[in-house]
């Protein structure tokens, strides 16, 4: 081969490795009928993983000439990702949506696909429309809602029998009480993974939803003031509660859900009794048990009620899993998430992960007790709001959880907590 | 500005300025040491095998450093283009903030207590180990291993050995020091004492290993003639090798330095994203990834950046005029000029 035709291979390698790089970084119609997309998800390990495996190959058999790349992405690090593809305009064509004040965000930026009036019957009939609302914005849907994930109190009943607890506490005064019976015998009353912030900072929001009114709750959304008076009544429950020590000892160096050590798995290994925590702690419990199968003699109850709270007593906290399209996604990334929906896939969801879906058709197959009461505090709920980290956004919400902390640690009072969550809104 | 300018206006200036930027041989005409025509060429060269370093160097220090300086005056949540411009009200809010504040703080604490505690183990560990005896390599090697172990190692074994429930209070107890165990990493008194342990730990081993190079540089003679006219060794380690070490020991404190004041890993591998300001252990660089990245306020956290970027340089530039000015002054002019 001469210099001249060296040249013409050599620019002919780079065109086309050009054009594979192109290939790489979006999806699309090629034009000869064949879809490329690309898929982001949280799930790295164990049956999770699979799940996702499974649904796209059955997918791409159903649906000849789509393709499918799946990537798991750890879940701390999913987020940060997905902004940077966001903004350099080569997201995933599908992509896990956790709702709230990031999607909001991406909604602002124009950077997802406006799924409204393009949703399956399917999904619309079998999925209750309340199911929607944390994914719509401005009356427009962004995302199909997949789990529903209220948050309670997950114990062990072994546990709670050995201490002689009879009934679930149902008000604070009686929490304490069993807190004062699991020390009686040895155990740590309540897991906090105070490491990772937001688990600790569960127990204020759920103190602030028996403490604030809806309204309330709403109107500080807007405009990001926490000057009514229940967010310090809230704060003072909290540290009252944390006053009787009723934490794991080094709660404040416990991550949430890595390894033996932490608080699901000092569930786990019945080191300790109880877990605030959402429903996707029963796939999270398991996966750390020493045969790596459920916990045996799991058990949930709804956070108590606080007498003189402006609240509605049956109020529930509940994240939303959801999965949006991004907004150059090609039109079988819509079916992608109609068929998400179906009850087919959602049953094999539910059993992946042990948490509880959003089509009513794939809910009767759920037989875990626990899971039921969730589901039935769930449906019975006067009001569900979204995780308070959710709702008022990155900024804020990152600053409440690491107050809460402080709190906990004795670091700041009370009155302190709402300064800092306050002082947080100026810098966003 | 053309060479001939430059050395026109080299030329103009006082000596004193031209040993403070090190070097007169640039004055020297060019045409000296290049034949004519063969200028374009040389320029070529320079160009081909400068110009891949600096392309790096400007489009990975530079130009970051300017876009930090540009984000750090919006409102910018990450998505999308910045469009809140909001001046100086980052800088004010960086300043006022208590928890900035504290951060500093720590920084300060860690920059002192690095120096007040690693320089004299460090120098006695080079005294000792710049004697002859058995095993002296081996023991040089041991000394500087902690420093080529990875942070992140470090951090996550130091951290499962100081839980509450972790090997070293189990170690305490089985000795009968029950008493001292403590909660190493969650309690405020203690955790940058405990931080300073780990800091401490990792980089004397650094330090050794500069001294000892120093050591090398100094001549045996003058030993030899001390010992001679009846000095003690500690007379001489005082009198003769402290003296002669200075320049050794003013370089790695600057190098300590710099590194405490941009400490992260460790922090973040050890106390994780949300709990080292609660500990005591924040430092800069942790609040920058806390309130900017954690946060999603990445107009802030450039601003915060760019803060860490100016207390940085101001140091590195005081401490480069008043101690290390006369080390530098020795190694590029020969030292003649004063």
């Amino acid at each position: 081969m001469n210099a001249a035709g060296k040249l013409i291979a050599g620019t002919a390698v780079l065109v086309a490795g050009a054009m594979a790089l192109g290939g790489c970084t979006g999806g699309g119609d090629s034009g000869d009928g064949t879809v490329a997309m690309t898929l982001w998800h949280n799930s790295t390990t164990g049956p999770g993983q699979v799940f996702w495996e499974d649904t796209v190959a059955d997918f791409e058999a159903a649906n000849p000439g789509v393709t499918i790349e799946i990537q798991a992405i750890q879940n701390e690090d999913l987020d940060g990702k997905l902004q940077t593809a966001l903004n350099a305009g080569d997201a995933p064509d599908i992509f896990m949506q956790r709702g709230g004040g990031k999607m909001a965000a991406m909604v602002a930026a124009g950077q997802l696909k406006d799924l409204t009036g393009k949703l399956s019957e399917t999904a619309t009939t079998e999925i209750p429309a309340g199911s929607f609302s944390a994914n719509s914005l401005n009356g427009q849907l962004w995302a199909m809602p997949i789990a529903v994930l209220p948050g309670g109190l997950f114990y062990s009943q072994d546990l709670f029998d050995q201490a002689g607890i009879t009934e679930n506490p149902t008000t604070f005064a009686e929490l304490d009480d069993a807190v004062t019976a699991l020390k009686g015998i040895g155990v740590a009353p309540v897991a906090v993974g105070a490491k990772d912030a937001w688990p600790a900072a569960f127990w204020y929001y759920f103190s602030a939803l028996r403490e604030c009114s809806p309204e309330v709750l709403a109107s500080t959304a807007e405009d990001l003031v926490f000057s009514d008076d229940c967010w310090l009544r809230a704060a003072e429950d909290v540290a009252d509660f944390a006053a009787t020590q009723p934490f794991n000892e080094g709660f404040l160096t416990t991550p949430a859900q890595q390894g033996a050590a932490s608080s699901a798995g000092l569930l786990a290994n019945h080191q300790a009794a109880m877990e605030l925590m959402g429903a996707w702690n029963p796939g999270v419990i398991a996966s750390l048990t020493p045969d790596q199968q459920p916990l045996a003699d799991l058990a949930w109850f709804p956070f108590p009620e606080i007498a003189g709270g402006d609240g509605e007593p049956g109020s529930i906290l509940a994240g939303v899993d959801g999965f949006s399209c991004s907004v150059d996604a090609p039109d079988a990334c819509v079916d992608f998430l109609n068929y998400l929906a179906e009850a087919d896939v959602q049953k094999a969801y539910y059993a992946a992960f042990n948490a509880p879906v959003v089509n009513t058709v794939a809910q009767e197959v759920i037989t875990e007790p626990y899971l039921k009461q969730i589901l039935e505090a769930y449906n019975a709920a006067p009001f569900v709001s979204p995780w308070l980290d959710t709702v008022y956004g990155q900024n804020v919400g990152n600053a409440l959880n690491v107050a809460v902390v402080d709190l906990l640690a004795g670091k700041i009072d009370p009155a302190g907590l709402v300064e800092a969550v306050n002082a947080a809104a100026q810098k966003g | 500005m053309t060479e001939r300018e430059h050395s026109t206006l080299l030329g103009e200036r006082s000596p004193a300025i031209i040993a403070a930027d090190g070097g007169s041989a640039t004055a020297l005409p060019p045409s000296v040491r290049r034949p004519r025509g063969e200028g374009w060429r040389t320029r070529l060269e320079i160009a081909l095998l400068a110009g891949p370093a600096l392309l790096v160097f400007l489009g990975f220090v530079i130009f970051p450093v300017v876009m930090a300086g540009y984000y750090g005056f919006f409102r910018w949540q990450g998505y999308g283009p910045p469009t809140d411009f909001v001046g100086f009200n980052n800088y004010l809010l960086i300043v006022q903030d208590p928890a900035f504040q504290e951060a500093l703080w720590h920084n300060i604490v860690i920059v002192v207590l690095s120096l007040v505690l690693q320089a004299p183990v460090a120098i006695l560990l080079a005294l000792l180990l710049n004697r002859r005896m058995r095993g002296q390599s081996v023991i040089r090697v041991l000394l500087f291993v902690p420093y080529v172990i990875s942070e992140v190692v470090v951090g996550t074994g130091w951290s499962l050995m100081l839980q509450t429930n972790g090997a070293l209070n189990d170690l305490l107890e089985k000795l009968g020091l029950g008493a001292l165990a403590q909660d190493w990493l969650a309690n405020p008194e203690i955790a940058i004492w405990t931080l300073m342990g780990i800091l401490v730990w990792k980089y004397v081993g650094f330090a050794v290993i500069i001294i000892l190079a120093g050591l090398q540089g100094i001549p045996e003679e003058l030993t030899e003639a001390a010992q001679i006219d009846g000095a003690s060794y500690w007379q001489i380690q005082r009198r003769i090798t402290l003296p002669l070490l200075g320049p050794t020991l003013r370089i790695w404190a600057f190098l300590s330095i710099i590194g405490a004041l941009q400490l992260f890993d460790l922090v973040y591998i050890i106390w994780g994203q949300y709990i080292a300001s609660t500990a005591g252990t924040s430092t800069m660089a942790t609040y920058m990834v806390a309130n900017g990245r954690n946060a999603g306020n990445y107009g802030y956290g450039n601003a915060v950046a760019v803060v860490i970027f100016l207390i940085s340089l101001t140091v590195a530039l005081v401490y480069q005029r008043f101690v290390l000015r006369r080390d530098t002054d020795g190694a590029l002019t020969g030292g003649t000029r004063r």
